[in-house]
């Protein structure tokens, strides 16, 4: 019977095929070798002044702000729902600290900076508790109830600035989207610093369980005690907060508030983050490091496009080929069909032997 | 219930009490809220800027179709989808696709049908993509969808990345032709892409409301995996993928209409659009749910979208970002107006 049991290495290699982040980690590491061989100082990492230097941290910096906001997001889609409005809000908290930079007479001092990051944050979490408002006690549907800011905080940001690109110098600001802390770019500090803080509220307390229970039946869990109310309106606060966070991020290197093209489209690369990295957008379960791959993969690509010398305004195709690619290798259906034929390769060959068998 | 009805004589109700029911339908009420919209948004308009000439007048209306048509169509494709309770982001980037590869076809001297057929296509496949993603694959028409428009965008942004003019001349002559009846304020005049929007409604409204295909479109999105639909006798088959392929058939043809608007095609246009669409249709009074809407609804959310313009246009608030916020607001009226209604239902 030593046959049907598969040896230990074969079902290693199963289970990690199977595994939730196996097509995206392969798309990841395609991408970074594929670059590496077309250009071999790819993955090479230098030391200038104390700071890191190199392709990849260039990547980890610009995926820096995809992972703030699919972070957010990851937990909002584990509810079911989705935020589309993260892009808008990128653009009003920008719009709203570098106002009160401009405003300020000491926009130098990195106190009125803290303020100014502080005032924009708040703003964006504000504008989460709006939408986390909409969606639990007027219970509109997430993608509508989002969608309303989408469309107009792009004004009410527009309507911050006066329809001007407001431009400061402030160089505590600006030290937040380009600066270093302990050799690396602060935009990845700050990023992985709110990557740890989220897994340890959502996965070191109970938080993580309720969020999947409401995505999965939330009739179920709110009869089972949970409620489910204050926690998914805690996950669009969260997304709020942290879309706010990554405009600041985003816009610090230029300290421009351009309030058309600030996080344009960017709710879009997050929810695909959240995608490519295992999470359904049917909600329940939710993979925090698979957000993370995804993000990874998002700038990779980005990067990949300019190593290969195609203009990058053919970078939306690649993105199509990935997130198309991966979705339908990782859809149940293909899977299913895949066992299917194995199970049937399996029974077709036992049957061989059971007929060699039979005339001897 | 011990209460005895008395038995009814429907010939004594009045003929206004019988329309006043049928029009408190519940089921009709989102759109009910919707007309009324537009219609104090019309009264509002008429006594604000009426004047001398009078601020509803056939020239007014003849306009809002004139340039909305392709809107209208992204968002009668964007009903079927709707109502089977998926969502189709692409649409905005295939109508730049479209409009691009009109401006570049044109001229390299292929006749102008071939021309349009191609442009057409071009959406019915984008479309296919979504369906056989959504059908057989079964991944969520948001991420398929969001996937094809990377795909739409990239290849306009292959084909040109600098806005190309349309100049053609049996191009030309198809934007100019119309048909005018009146004059001047009093003038109703309807251009080609109005009239294929209006044929096109007419079409999806026999296709929604009066098919066998429009029935199943409804049963698909009731969400309950098909079972009622199965025991009506209807058939699920491939109603998904269809709806799909209907949605990328109407976005090339708002990209033609959207090429005749503009005569160019650029790789930028329709950043946006799908949820202009997506937006239409809601104020139409279809659920995003699934299951319920109507056309008609949708024509009456274009109309309202298309006269808030309008209206922020005359009311001198020109800044653009005056827009986006009322439309904000309406939506959200809008969206709070169904929630109220449907909530009450249960």
């Amino acid at each position: 019977m030593s046959t049907t049991t598969p040896s230990p290495a074969v079902d290693i290699a199963r289970r990690v095929t199977q595994h939730k982040l196996f097509w995206p980690v392969v798309a990841l590491l395609v991408l970074l070798v594929a670059a590496g061989v077309r250009s071999p100082g790819f993955l090479s990492v230098t030391v200038q002044d104390g700071h890191l230097f190199g392709q990849v941290i260039d990547i980890m910096r610009g995926a820096a702000t995809p992972l703030l906001l699919a972070l957010g997001m990851a937990l909002v889609i584990a509810t079911g729902g989705i935020d589309l409005s993260v892009g808008a809000v990128m653009a009003i908290s920008l719009a709203v600290s570098l106002e009160y930079l401009d405003a300020s007479s000491s926009a130098g001092e990195p106190a009125t900076a803290v303020v100014a990051v502080a005032l924009g944050v708040a703003v964006a979490l504000v504008l989460g508790l709006f939408n986390g408002f909409m969606v639990t006690v007027l219970g509109i549907q997430p993608f509508i109830a989002t969608m309303i800011l989408m469309v107009a905080g792009r004004g009410i940001a527009m309507l911050i600035t006066k329809g001007q690109i407001t431009t400061v110098t402030a160089p505590p600001f600006k030290h937040i989207g380009s600066g270093f802390f302990l050799g690396l770019p602060m935009p990845v500090i700050i990023a992985a610093v709110a990557f740890v803080v989220v897994v340890l509220v959502v996965r070191r307390t109970a938080l993580g369980m309720l969020l999947e229970s409401i995505g999965i039946n939330r009739e179920a869990s709110r009869l089972a005690g949970v409620q489910a109310r204050n926690v998914t309106w805690f996950a669009y606060a969260v997304s709020g907060l942290l879309a706010g966070l990554a405009g600041l991020v985003y816009g610090a290197p230029t300290m421009a508030a351009d309030a058309n093209n600030i996080g344009l489209m960017k709710e879009m690369d997050a929810i695909m983050c959240v995608v490519l990295g295992g999470t359904s957008l049917a909600g329940g379960k939710f993979y925090m490091g698979g957000t993370v791959v995804g993000a990874l993969i998002l700038t990779t690509i980005e990067r990949v496009v300019i190593i290969f010398h195609i203009p990058s305004q053919l970078t939306p195709l690649f993105k199509a080929v990935v997130i198309i690619a991966v979705c339908i290798a990782q859809s149940p259906v293909l899977l299913q069909k895949i066992n299917m034929s194995r199970l049937r390769r399996a029974s077709r060959r036992q049957a061989e032997i059971a007929n060699q068998e039979v005339p001897a | 219930m011990t209460t005895v009805t008395a038995p009814r004589t429907p010939s004594t109700t009045p003929t206004w009490k019988k329309v006043l029911r049928r029009a408190s339908d519940r089921r009709y009420m989102p759109v009910a809220g919707s007309v009324l919209t537009l219609v104090l948004m019309l009264v509002i308009g008429e006594m604000r800027y009426g004047g001398s000439n009078g601020f509803v007048t056939p020239r007014l209306l003849s306009n809002l179709l004139v340039d909305n048509s392709y809107l209208l169509v992204l968002a009668i494709g964007m009903t079927f989808v709707i109502i089977t309770g998926g969502i189709d982001l692409s649409v905005g980037a295939v109508v730049a696709l479209t409009g691009l590869v009109i401006a570049t076809l044109l001229p390299m001297g292929l006749p102008l049908p071939v021309v349009l057929l191609v442009a057409v296509l071009i959406g019915s496949v984008m479309g296919l993509i979504i369906g056989v993603m959504v059908q057989y694959f079964h991944i969520q028409p948001f991420i398929a969808s969001l996937g094809v428009m990377f795909l739409a965008r990239g290849l306009a942004n292959a084909v040109s990345v600098n806005s190309l003019g349309i100049d053609h001349p049996g191009f030309s002559a198809l934007v100019s032709w119309n048909i005018s009846v009146g004059e001047k304020s009093q003038q109703f005049k309807l251009n080609a892409a109005g009239l294929i929007a209006l044929v096109l409604l007419a079409v999806a409204f026999y296709l929604l409301h009066y098919s066998r295909f429009g029935r199943t479109v409804y049963g698909v999105g009731v969400g309950d995996g098909g079972n009622a639909i199965d025991l009506m006798g209807l058939r699920t088959g491939r109603t998904v993928l269809w709806v799909y392929v209907i949605s990328g058939t109407c976005a090339g043809i708002a990209g033609i209409l959207f090429a005749m608007y503009t005569k160019s095609g650029f790789n930028l246009t329709g950043i946006g659009m799908e949820l202009d669409a997506i937006a239409a249709v809601v104020i139409g009074g279809t659920i995003l749910t699934g299951g319920g809407g109507y056309i008609l609804g949708t024509a009456v959310g274009v109309a309202v979208y298309g006269l808030i313009q309008v209206l922020i246009s005359r009311e001198g608030l020109g800044e653009a970002w005056w827009t986006k916020i009322f439309i904000g607001v309406i939506l959200l009226a809008f969206v709070i107006l169904q929630r109220f209604l449907t909530a009450r239902r249960r």
